[in-house]
């Protein structure tokens, strides 16, 4: 310990030497902008050395101490380096030009910010315009088409819903798909933590305008440093901070209204289109339908009375509200932001609703020169409501509703709603709404606090920990049916509990034209659960909960379970003189979730890029071609998302012989590992024309290998499979994101943007076998060569002109598979299954533009899928040939076969037929699901500074948004969006809204 | 500065040793390998739950003894197919192949992995480490001997169905057995061969032995609703005697089945009680080792069960054969016939009130297991595997076969059983009339197909003309398929002849 003192003075002494031997006078000044704007956080510093610098203060003043012949290096992020000889002034102004090229090009990535130039890997950003208007209650529905290589897919539209993210495709079948989100530098919990409502949004908890900026990380040299977690992409979010200067205080109203979304003409068939269907049906059945004996009964007085058109019935006009106030201040030494918003969306059916209610304290303060403390505090309330939905079930409203018979009465004769309603099991969705219970109500924190400590000036040690916990309480009720006194009850209680520690050192020095940066860094996480469930079948009506339960009836439930991270890092940025840089990476983690003989994984990546532009060469170029950079890198990276304890061999409770003894339930795996992704992604970016006109260009291929399969193993073992690393998969893509402002003037500003991803899937290799069947539904397959998902459906022909029969193909294969001979047949039975195409796009993207003149903004933005196929499973119903005789079907079911010769209509109508014509594995189900969606379309309005002025306000923003406006598409339904698997059936649909709001700024 | 070096030195020290134990995180809810064995309360609660999966579907939970009785001609599929459900088609037409063939291959070594895992952790650890003031080496043993019974059954049972026995194997020609597998394979990559046939039954004796002389004759498990569904020591005894059966080594067969019969714990039903006691839903005063069926069980098969398999009202897809029924004497209770309803608990063969299956005769033997009703989830399922009768008729096999037990003759043995079940005495007793009576009294039991298999000429005619060809003394399907899927994932798996 002595002789490192001795090392510290030795040293200590040579630099103030140094020092001594000069001349140094004290020298102040303001830095300022051209405008006369101070400059907070410049950098002033003596050239040529790395000890004597200063830090501009919130009204731009400095103060150091150097020779009177030294030079003065002043810098700022956004702004041209300069440098001033001190020429023995004791007073200097400096004057800083905004960098055009940097300015607003500062982007957010792992571990820290880089400049857009210096960056190597694939990464798209978002920044926080435009954020505000959309009525969404998350972030992620923010992503949807406005991000090449980022595909947002919403299974449902209910409020508050959960995404389907997939950045650059699917890349496992056991492991997780979803990206890794990280909030301010600490990865979160996202995705549906609920446990009985339909669908719930762990990123609802974050104000959708509490963010600055997104970063998405797609390739390997971006994510990779995220290590066992980056597989899938990573998306970094970053909240805003004050701003030193004058407090801003804003205050925010937004009202809107939504309802079903139906572009496609998507009908049910109302009272007299049904009874001739259906008598239709009977009549070919050999029935008479006006004879009352007759199981086809079906005379026109059916339609004489009331009649109801129940999707009507079920449905509502959904309204929005939403409130916010937030404000922003700084000072030199410290700033704030704060925020608290409620959003309040009532649902298009009845019993559905979301609320929330969040709450942020972002503050930042400089305790002393060199010591910065920092905390991000967030609060999120959700409350969810809804009904059973996701399934074909007699209380989905949206199920329900396209299939009770418009003769049904709503109401019974005491006028309350009509719960005899034979052909829907005796269930009234309506009913249903008003006496039953599926609730979800979450309560998440989320604070980190951070310490930054920069003794020598370029060197930061920083060290980020962050609590981060989830508290659910969910219900499910059933009320009893009219007339008894017992109902049933689930409850649940969720809790989820994260612990992080990220710590790093980070160090940037510059040589001649060297540029380094090298952070080294640790993290530790571990995260709990559990969870308790009772169910109690037989709860007073009167009182319905757990406190009325008859014990002996009732079952409870507990799960639980912990997993730990440990992770060591390092970063090295270096570049040439702007023009050439490297990225390399290097992450192990060390995880419990994994088998003891590989517990710790190594990552690594390396990117290049070359700045053509910055040669001197380009010079005579840099008129028109602004920037022209080429990127390539490669690496590898993990996916860590599975159960915990997986590895372990375990023994479980099984039950014999009145007692219970145990039994092995899996074997050992200590050679249980993650799924790698190896990466490699070249890219291009140009800006033409100052910048005016800027293209993104990558194309990449990313295997997955060691993907975590069921291997079978030979019984002997005592089991049949065990969870192994042995198959392989591709995605294959190009990515072309172009934005370019048309016109730019002091009145008018016209910009447009387009992206574009191509993504393709393949299966490489599924250890034993070749082909697995998908494990939510056997009508889609994984199989090697083919895209991941891959329908298997009867091969479907289409009506026999001559009767009206359904016909199929039968295929006749040789032993490479190759189909020798097709013959049609009307045995269902006979019908060959196929290959028939994937619910995966070819190619998605949007497109938007904006047109601002004076105070007024008008922006659109389009959202496109386009080649994917999708599976309407309600059609067995609702376009049954006549199968189905008691449920009201869709009007697409009118043009049926009537005549010999009549082609492209539906099978002839027989009631009560079982040719399965209108079965569900066939390709006479499965669509087209491109569709272009006008997703968003925003006007709005800054009044004049004058009239502000007058009323003593800063700003008022007025605007009016409609969004899901319209969506072309050729879809059979309401809507043409069904999952990631395009077959989610009984969801609710998309709907379209229309939505106003007011911001004023103090 | 001195402070904070220090603290950085301890906060890293600290840190380089917690590390390990940061990413150690154990499952708590359920019990790793490791733990769930490390004392007496873990091991016997492993041994329990060895037994589990003998009441699956595939093994005692049905098929094990009820495709074998199809097998065999005992049980046939009804005449009016409209009637049935489809079940059982594969053993009455014989269509078996590696595709589709007796599935117990799984839960054989299922069973006989959860065992070794028992056997091997003791022999690790030391019986010593076990034993406290509360438990005994004896306590011990007496677990080592159940779980050898338990692998001695799964081998037994296996070896049955997927190997020649002893003296077909002999005449074909072909004697692989199945793979003894006395530890368990940790890693899952071994493939095992196969054995031959002297080595299995080798093995197994020895097991049976070993386990003989490690279990105290008082034991019985405890904590348990059917104590006649563990291993006692007159179950050990009476298996052996079975299996020395199988191996034609007929004196020890005699021997061992006189053992049982002198113990005074087990006597014969009388002709008064048989057509009821199968409605029990624990083991009769004959019963020494049965597989206990109830829902509660983790292995439960509901409708799959027997008792529904051989309900007119239920699958109905097992029925009694004409050529079963019609071999009884008039008087003789095992082969009384009535109407289903009307004649419950005095029969033992039942038409169908409604006459919907045409004739068809159903046994009673799973009868009250579950109340029979078609609506109502079938709940006792229970399967007997040893009874006493069995042992007098092993001994009579024996003796007829040249073993000599003082004061036991053959013909004493059979009429001992004939005398309660209201049949009239014999005058002789020759092979014939062995086999015969061992096909009367174990009807619906599992036993026939077995019991013609293991010897050198046993073979079947068919009667009924839906079947297909007759099964000769050297048929392929005395030894029938591995399942396929085993030969998928093990290259050293030899394939019987034929399949």
């Amino acid at each position: 310990m002595k002789k490192i003192k001795a090392l510290f003075a030795v040293a200590a002494l040579i630099i103030s030497t140094t020092v001594a031997f000069a001349q140094n006078i004290r020298v102040t000044g303001v830095v300022s902008e051209r405008n006369g704007d101070s400059i907070n956080g410049a950098a002033v510093q003596l050239k040529g050395s790395a000890t004597v610098y200063a830090m501009t203060d919130a009204t731009g003043n400095y103060a150091i101490s150097v020779p009177k012949d030294g030079v003065l290096v002043v810098s700022c992020l956004g702004y041209e380096t300069v440098e001033v000889p001190v020429n023995g002034r004791n007073f200097v102004n400096i004057t800083m030009d905004t960098d055009a090229e940097l300015l607003d090009d500062v982007i957010v990535v792992a571990y820290g910010t880089v400049r857009r130039e210096a960056n190597t890997g694939s990464v798209t950003t978002m920044k926080k315009e435009g954020l505000a208007e959309a009525p969404i209650s998350s972030v992620d529905k923010l992503l949807a088409g406005k991000m090449a290589g980022v595909q947002v897919t919403s299974s449902t539209g209910q409020p508050g819903a959960a995404t389907d993210i997939r950045i650059r495709g699917i890349s496992s079948l056991n492991a997780g798909n979803q990206p890794l989100w990280v909030v301010d530098g600490i990865p979160v919990e996202s995705g549906d933590q609920s446990i009985f409502t339909n669908t719930s949004n762990a990123m609802t908890a974050i104000n959708p305008n509490d963010i600055e900026s997104i970063t998405v990380l797609k390739d390997a040299a971006a994510a990779s440093i995220y290590g066992s977690r980056a597989a899938n992409g990573v998306i970094l979010v970053t909240t805003k901070s004050g701003k030193s200067g004058r407090a801003q205080f804003n205050a925010r109203v937004k009202f809107g209204a939504s309802y079903l979304a139906n572009d496609n003409n998507f009908t049910i068939m109302n009272g007299e289109q049904l009874v001739t269907w259906q008598r239709e049906a009977a009549q070919n059945a050999g029935y008479n339908p006006d004879d009352p004996t007759s199981p086809y009964y079906r005379p026109y007085s059916l339609i004489t009375g009331e009649l109801n058109n129940w999707m009507k019935n079920f449905t509502r006009l959904g309204f929005l509200q939403e409130y916010e106030i937030n404000a922003a201040a700084g000072s030199d030494k410290g700033k704030f932001y704060s925020s608290i918003s409620y959003q309040k969306n009532d649902g298009i059916t009845y019993g559905t609703d979301f609320q929330k209610l969040t709450a942020r304290v972002n503050s930042d303060y400089k305790l002393t020169k060199t010591l910065e403390i920092g905390t991000r505090i967030n609060l999120g309330y959700t409350e969810s409501n809804d009904t059973p939905m996701q399934s074909l079930y007699y209380s989905n409203p949206f199920f329900a509703g396209m299939t009770v018979l418009p003769w049904t009465p709503l109401y019974d004769e005491d006028g309350n709603y009509n719960v005899n309603i034979p052909e829907n099991s005796n269930t009234n969705p309506l009913y249903t709404a008003t006496h039953d219970d599926q609730w979800e109500k979450q309560f998440r924190v989320h604070g980190t606090m951070f310490l930054q400590w920069e003794p020598v000036r370029n060197l930061v040690f920083k060290t980020n920990n962050s609590v981060e916990g989830t508290f659910g309480e969910g219900r499910r009720y059933w009320a009893p049916d009219p007339g008894d006194s017992e109902g049933t009850l689930q409850t649940s209680n969720t809790q989820y509990l994260t612990l992080t520690t990220s710590n790093t050192i980070t160090y940037n020095f510059s040589a001649a034209n060297n540029n380094v940066r090298v952070m080294a860094g640790q993290e530790a996480m571990r995260r709990s659960f559990y969870y308790y469930y009772a169910y109690a079948p037989t709860v007073d009506a009167q009182i319905p909960y757990l406190n009325t339960s008859v014990a002996a009836d009732d079952s409870v439930d507990y799960e639980a379970n912990y997993r730990t991270l440990l992770s060591f890092f390092g970063m090295l940025d270096y570049n040439y003189d702007n023009r050439y840089f490297l990225t390399a990476s290097l992450r192990g983690d060390g995880s419990s979730l994994f088998g003891s003989k590989n517990q710790w994984g190594l990552f690594w990546s390396v990117g290049g890029s070359w700045n053509v532009t910055n040669e001197a060469f380009m010079k005579s170029t840099s008129k028109w071609l602004s920037l022209l950079k080429i990127r390539a890198s490669y690496g590898v990276n993990g996916n860590n998302n599975i159960s915990p304890y997986r590895a372990y061999g375990v023994y479980a409770s099984t039950a014999y012989n009145g007692g219970n003894g145990t039994l092995p339930s899996s074997p050992d795996n200590e050679s249980l590992s993650w799924e790698k992704n190896y990466t490699w992604n070249v890219g291009l970016d140009a800006g033409f024309f100052d910048h005016r006109l800027n293209l993104q260009f990558d194309v990449y291929s990313r295997k997955t290998t060691d993907m975590l399969l069921s291997k079978q193993v030979p019984q002997t073992s005592g089991f049949s499979s065990n969870f192994m690393n042995i198959g392989s998969m591709r995605n294959n893509g190009v990515e072309i994101q172009l934005d370019g402002d048309i016109i730019r003037n002091s009145n008018v500003v016209w910009n447009a943007g387009f992206n574009f991803s191509y993504n393709k899937s393949t299966i490489l290799d599924l250890g034993d076998t070749d082909e697995m069947t998908y494990a939510d539904d056997s009508r889609i397959k994984h199989k090697v060569g083919e895209r991941f998902y891959t329908f298997y459906l009867k091969d479907y022909y289409g009506v026999n002109p001559s009767n009206g029969s359904a016909l199929w193909r039968h295929h006749e294969y040789d032993e490479n598979g190759n189909i020798t001979s097709t013959t049609l047949t009307s045995d269902y039975n006979k019908a060959s299954y196929i290959y028939a195409g994937s619910p995966e796009p070819k190619f998605t993207g949007g497109f938007n533009t904006s047109v601002s003149w004076k105070g007024l903004t008008f922006s659109a933005f389009f959202e496109y899928k386009y080649g994917n196929k999708v599976l309407i499973i309600e059609n067995r119903y609702i376009n049954s040939d006549g199968s189905q005789m008691s449920m009201n079907q869709s009007t697409r079911g009118l043009n049926y076969w009537k005549n010999p010769g009549d082609t492209g209509v539906f099978p002839k109508l027989v009631a009560g037929n079982s040719s399965n014509s209108y079965a569900m594995p066939s390709t006479r189900w499965l669509q087209d699901g491109s569709y272009i969606r006008l997703k968003d379309i925003t006007i709005s309005y800054n009044l004049p500074e004058k009239w502000v002025k007058a009323i003593m306000l800063k700003g008022v923003k007025v605007y009016a948004s409609a969004l899901n406006l319209y969506t072309l598409h050729d879809v059979d339904f309401w809507d043409p969006e069904r999952g990631l698997d395009g077959m989610g059936y009984g969801v609710y649909p998309m709907t379209k809204s229309f939505v106003g709001g007011v911001e004023v700024s103090f | 500065m001195k402070k904070s070096i220090y603290l950085v030195l301890i906060v890293a020290s600290v840190f380089a040793v917690s590390c390990k134990d940061f990413l150690k995180e154990e499952p708590f809810l359920t019990q790793s390998n490791a733990l769930a064995l490390s004392d007496y309360n873990g091991l016997n609660k492993a041994v329990a739950g060895a037994y589990s999966p003998l009441a699956d579907g595939v093994w005692y939970g049905a098929d094990y003894v009820l495709t074998s009785e199809m097998r065999a001609e005992n049980a046939t599929i009804p005449t009016n197919t409209d009637f049935q459900s489809g079940r059982y088609q594969q053993p009455f037409y014989m269509t078996y192949s590696a595709d589709a063939t007796v599935g117990i291959w799984g839960y054989g070594y299922y069973v006989i992995s959860a065992v070794n895992n028992v056997l091997e952790e003791i022999e690790t650890r030391g019986i010593d480490s076990y034993v406290d003031s509360s438990v005994s080496e004896q306590d011990i043993y007496n677990l080592q001997a159940e779980c050898l019974f338990l692998r001695a059954l799964a081998h037994f049972d296996m070896a049955r169905i997927y190997a020649y026995s002893p003296a077909k194997a002999a005449v074909v020609g072909f004697d692989d057995c199945i793979p003894i597998i006395l530890k368990t394979d940790k890693t899952a990559q071994e493939q095992p061969a196969r054995n031959t046939v002297a080595e299995v039954y080798a093995q197994i004796e020895k097991d049976l032995t070993d386990a003989e002389s490690l279990m105290a004759a008082s034991y019985t498990r405890k904590s348990i609703a059917d104590a006649k569904a563990a291993a006692s020591l007159p179950a050990i005894q009476a298996l052996l005697s079975r299996v020395y059966l199988y191996d034609q080594k007929w004196q020890l067969a005699a021997d061992y089945a006189t053992k049982v019969i002198e113990n005074s714990n087990y006597k014969l039903w009388t002709a008064a009680e048989y057509p009821s006691v199968w409605g029990q839903s624990t083991g009769g005063s004959e019963v020494i080792f049965e597989i206990y069926g109830k829902q509660a069980n983790s292995y439960d098969e509901y409708w799959e069960g027997p008792s529904h398999m051989t309900n007119p009202k239920g699958y109905a897809d097992c029925a009694a054969s004409a050529a079963l029924v019609s071999l009884f004497e008039e008087g003789d209770v095992r082969g009384t016939t009535g109407v289903r309803d009307t004649d419950d608990g005095k029969v033992m063969f039942c038409t169908d009130p409604d006459e919907a299956s045409g004739g068809e005769f159903w046994t009673r033997m799973y009868m009250g297991k579950g109340e029979c009703d078609a609506t109502s989830t079938p709940d006792v399922n229970k399967l007997i595997f040893l009874r006493l009768s069995e042992m007098y008729l092993n001994r009579a096999e024996a003796l007829v076969n040249g073993a000599s037990i003082s004061g036991a003759t053959a013909l004493n043995d059979l009429n001992t059983i004939r005398s309660n079940r209201g049949a009239s005495a014999l005058t002789s007793a020759g092979a014939a009339a062995v086999a015969l009576e061992r096909r009367l009294e174990l009807n619906f039991e599992g036993h026939y197909w077995f019991d013609l298999g293991r010897n050198a000429a046993g073979a079947i005619t068919y009667v009924d003309s839906r079947r297909g060809d007759n099964v000769d003394a050297t048929s392929k399907f005395w030894a029938l398929a591995i399942p396929k899927r085993e030969y998928d994932v093990n290259v050293n798996l030899s394939h019987n002849p034929g399949f």
